[in-house]
């Protein structure tokens, strides 16, 4: 059932050099191996400029002394340039950054822009509601990929992201997923304990992301005038659920991922959740607090607490609970298994970089990375607990293979009206 | 059960006791439109050695225990947070708040009672603005010098704890469980402060006026559970913060990191 292969099988020289664009075309001239060799530049666009991804751009420079910069797109200007005079500020990468007035592109197409460039690599770290459409043009362009968490907010989307990117490394572009803690070497070692056995087989997790508000709705008041609907909720992207997914998605979606990662990324049979929001928030259309009750097959079950509202009680951990003892990450520092012995994990936690490293490593060897099985399960999951707290239903997997759920805007204009959705009323809301 | 500290701390009397620091007379201050309060102790003035040279110390109050999140999330929500990713303005002498953190910022090491960590400097110098602008008092973290001398309780004798005398008075690593802990539930130093030599560094201001971490946390070890114990901002305190710029209010990294306030008569 699993499907969890790291890398595709190596490629041929050949059939490498058949799938290279332009600059593949040049080296191959001169009879290297393209990318084979730290000194070849790899080309790199960010599309998606704001913290996070000016942090994955500077993640990126600072993983392959060959790479460098070229384009950047954004729908804001102000961010792109911010963006910009940070990672040229950076004092180890910034003369890396060779982005121009020509290769900065600003709108909704910019994605498109940057795409049609001779880039090798893009970076795709927008509000996750754009992804799926970013994924796709990304993979017809032929670029490798890094798409940061999750794969995008409703199930329509997350199909169609999916079904373009799987098989990536056949494809011969590598194709990474934001789900970072993947890329950290404790939690790797602790779920391959788990995996072996360490704990017997896994019987419950719990998970929490109990946290307080990320990014909350400003009034409608302090709209500027002029500002236009779409503008306004892509600016407070977080509060909507066609662009942010929710909390559950796009923050504890990691959880989620763990959960999964745990049950060797066998997706779960059902599920029921509820949810709901408890602080005002505006014209805000996303929850403030899902709980998702998981199940597989023999009664293996899962919590997932996840919550953001200012409270005096935080966590963000993970319990297992096997047949033969039981295993915890408490925190982000405290890795504990307790089996016939107790293990403690220690080590630095250094996920986002490790995941450019190996990005670019498997690029430059052709050992091509494919988390694109593991990215849509894990979405998929935490959008079948979205499912199940807005609606009160049972939500079953083949459901969620099966949803239509499509709230991506049918016309997406910059200077256009964008109604908003009312927030999901558990009972009144139906599966879609 | 030990009641007391037994060795150099207790034993060592102090200098000069606050009941005779002059007009200082320890009192407790009350965080605007709460209930929280923090315990603010007069310590007189006096000196103390740094790096072999003799300091004078004014008078000063210094809180009784490390700022704890309570008194932290009071000054978070008197007004707007900072934009995450545009936190590079604010006017000089303007109060901001913290921005929203990438990550949990208490770590779900507890939170009421726990001593504030991953701050920056400017987190605690902004939270000291703000108390100082709403009490019309002058709150400020300790120069390195005050920060020493409180912790040495005035004495200039070397400050070297048996394991028996570490279980009572800190939380270091043969204690803390590998987190931080409650504060003020150890026994306090000579002055009445509390966790001086544990549980969290905090922030001070060397000669310079630059910002230094004093003390050691609850991941030392014994034989550094001493007043000289300082650390620097580096860049493995940000490590794992994934954003660009990273994140002025935050530290992802600094789990050791905490501050107790002073107050200027």
């Amino acid at each position: 059932m699993t499907n969890n292969s790291e890398t595709g099988a190596p490629q041929t020289r050949r059939e490498f050099l058949k799938t290279t664009t332009v600059a593949g075309a040049a080296l191959a001239a001169s009879g290297n191996y393209a990318f084979a060799q730290g000194s070849d530049k790899l080309k790199v666009a960010l599309i998606g400029c704001g913290g996070r991804g000016s942090g994955a751009a500077a993640d990126a420079l600072s993983a392959d002394p060959g790479v460098v910069l070229t384009v950047m797109a954004d729908v804001f200007k102000d961010h792109l340039d911010r963006s910009l005079a940070n990672l040229k500020g950076e004092p180890s990468v910034g003369k890396r950054v060779e982005v121009t007035a020509e290769n900065s592109f600003i709108g909704l197409d910019a994605y498109q822009k940057a795409l049609a460039t001779n880039v090798d690599v893009v970076l795709l770290t927008t509000p996750p509601g754009f992804r799926p459409q970013h994924i796709k043009a990304a993979v017809e362009a032929g670029k490798h990929i890094f798409a940061e968490k999750p794969m995008g907010t409703d199930a329509a989307g997350v199909r169609m992201a999916y079904e373009a990117a799987k098989g990536a490394a056949a494809k011969k572009r590598a194709f990474v997923a934001g789900f970072c803690w993947r890329y950290d070497n404790p939690r790797r070692e602790f779920y391959k304990r788990i995996h072996e056995g360490a704990i017997g087989q896994v019987r419950h997790i719990q998970a929490t992301y109990l946290t307080g508000p990320v990014k909350p709705m400003p009034p409608a008041s302090t709209r500027p005038a002029g500002v236009s609907d779409t503008e306004w909720q892509i600016r407070n992207w977080y509060n909507f659920v066609w662009l942010c997914g929710d909390g559950l998605i796009e923050q504890a979606c990691h959880s989620v991922d763990k959960i999964l990662w745990a049950m060797k990324d066998e997706p779960p049979l059902r599920c029921v959740a509820t949810g709901g929001r408890q602080i005002p928030n505006n014209e805000g259309n996303i929850y403030d607090h899902i709980d998702v009750f998981y199940e597989w097959p023999d009664g293996v079950r899962a919590t997932m607490a996840q919550r953001q509202i200012n409270c005096d009680y935080n966590d963000n951990s993970d319990y297992i609970v096997g047949s033969k003892g039981h295993a915890f990450i408490k925190g982000w520092n405290q890795l504990e298994i307790h089996g016939d012995a107790v293990v403690k994990i220690p080590g630095p936690n250094r996920m986002y970089r490790q995941e450019h490293e190996e990005f670019f490593a498997s690029i430059r060897s052709g050992k091509l990375i494919d988390n694109s099985e593991r990215m849509w399960r894990s979405t998929l999951a935490g959008l079948m607990g979205r499912m199940a707290a807005y609606t009160g239903e049972e939500i079953t997997w083949e459901q969620m293979l099966n949803s239509k759920e499509n709230l991506f805007p049918e016309h997406l204009d910059w200077n256009g009206k964008l109604a908003i959705a009312p927030m999901a009323i558990p009972g009144k809301n139906k599966y879609v | 059960m030990i009641t007391a500290v037994p060795g150099a701390l207790a034993q060592t009397p102090p200098a000069s006791k606050p009941a005779q620091a002059g007009a200082l007379a320890s009192y407790a201050e009350s965080l605007p439109n709460s209930v929280v309060k923090l315990n603010m102790v007069a310590i007189p003035a006096g000196t103390v050695t740094l790096a072999g040279k003799k300091v004078p110390v004014k008078p000063f109050w210094i809180a009784n225990t490390e700022t704890p999140w309570e008194a932290y999330d009071v000054f978070a929500a008197s007004g707007p947070p900072s934009v995450a990713y545009d936190q590079t303005k604010f006017a000089a002498d303007a109060i901001a708040r913290p921005s929203k953190s990438y990550i949990l910022p208490d770590l779900g090491w507890g939170h009421h009672g726990y001593p504030v960590i991953n701050v920056s400097f400017l987190s605690v110098t902004m939270f000291c603005r703000w108390l100082s602008s709403a009490t019309h008092k002058k709150y400020r973290v300790p120069t390195e010098a005050e920060w020493e001398y409180a912790c040495r309780a005035g004495s200039s004798a070397p400050i070297k704890l048996t394991k028996a005398q570490a279980a009572a008075s800190s939380w270091y690593a043969d204690n803390s469980d590998g987190k931080t802990q409650l504060v003020g539930k150890k026994i306090p130093n000579a002055w009445k402060l509390y966790d001086m030599l544990g549980n969290v560094g905090e922030w001070a201001t060397d000669a310079d006026g630059k910002p230094v971490l004093c003390g050691p946390n609850f991941k030392d070890k014994l034989a550094d559970l001493t007043p000289t114990i300082r650390r620097r901002w580096e860049p493995a305190w940000q490590a794992t913060d994934p954003q660009l710029p990273k994140s002025r209010w935050w530290l992802s990294d600094g789990f050791f990191v905490g501050f107790r306030v002073v107050c200027e008569p």
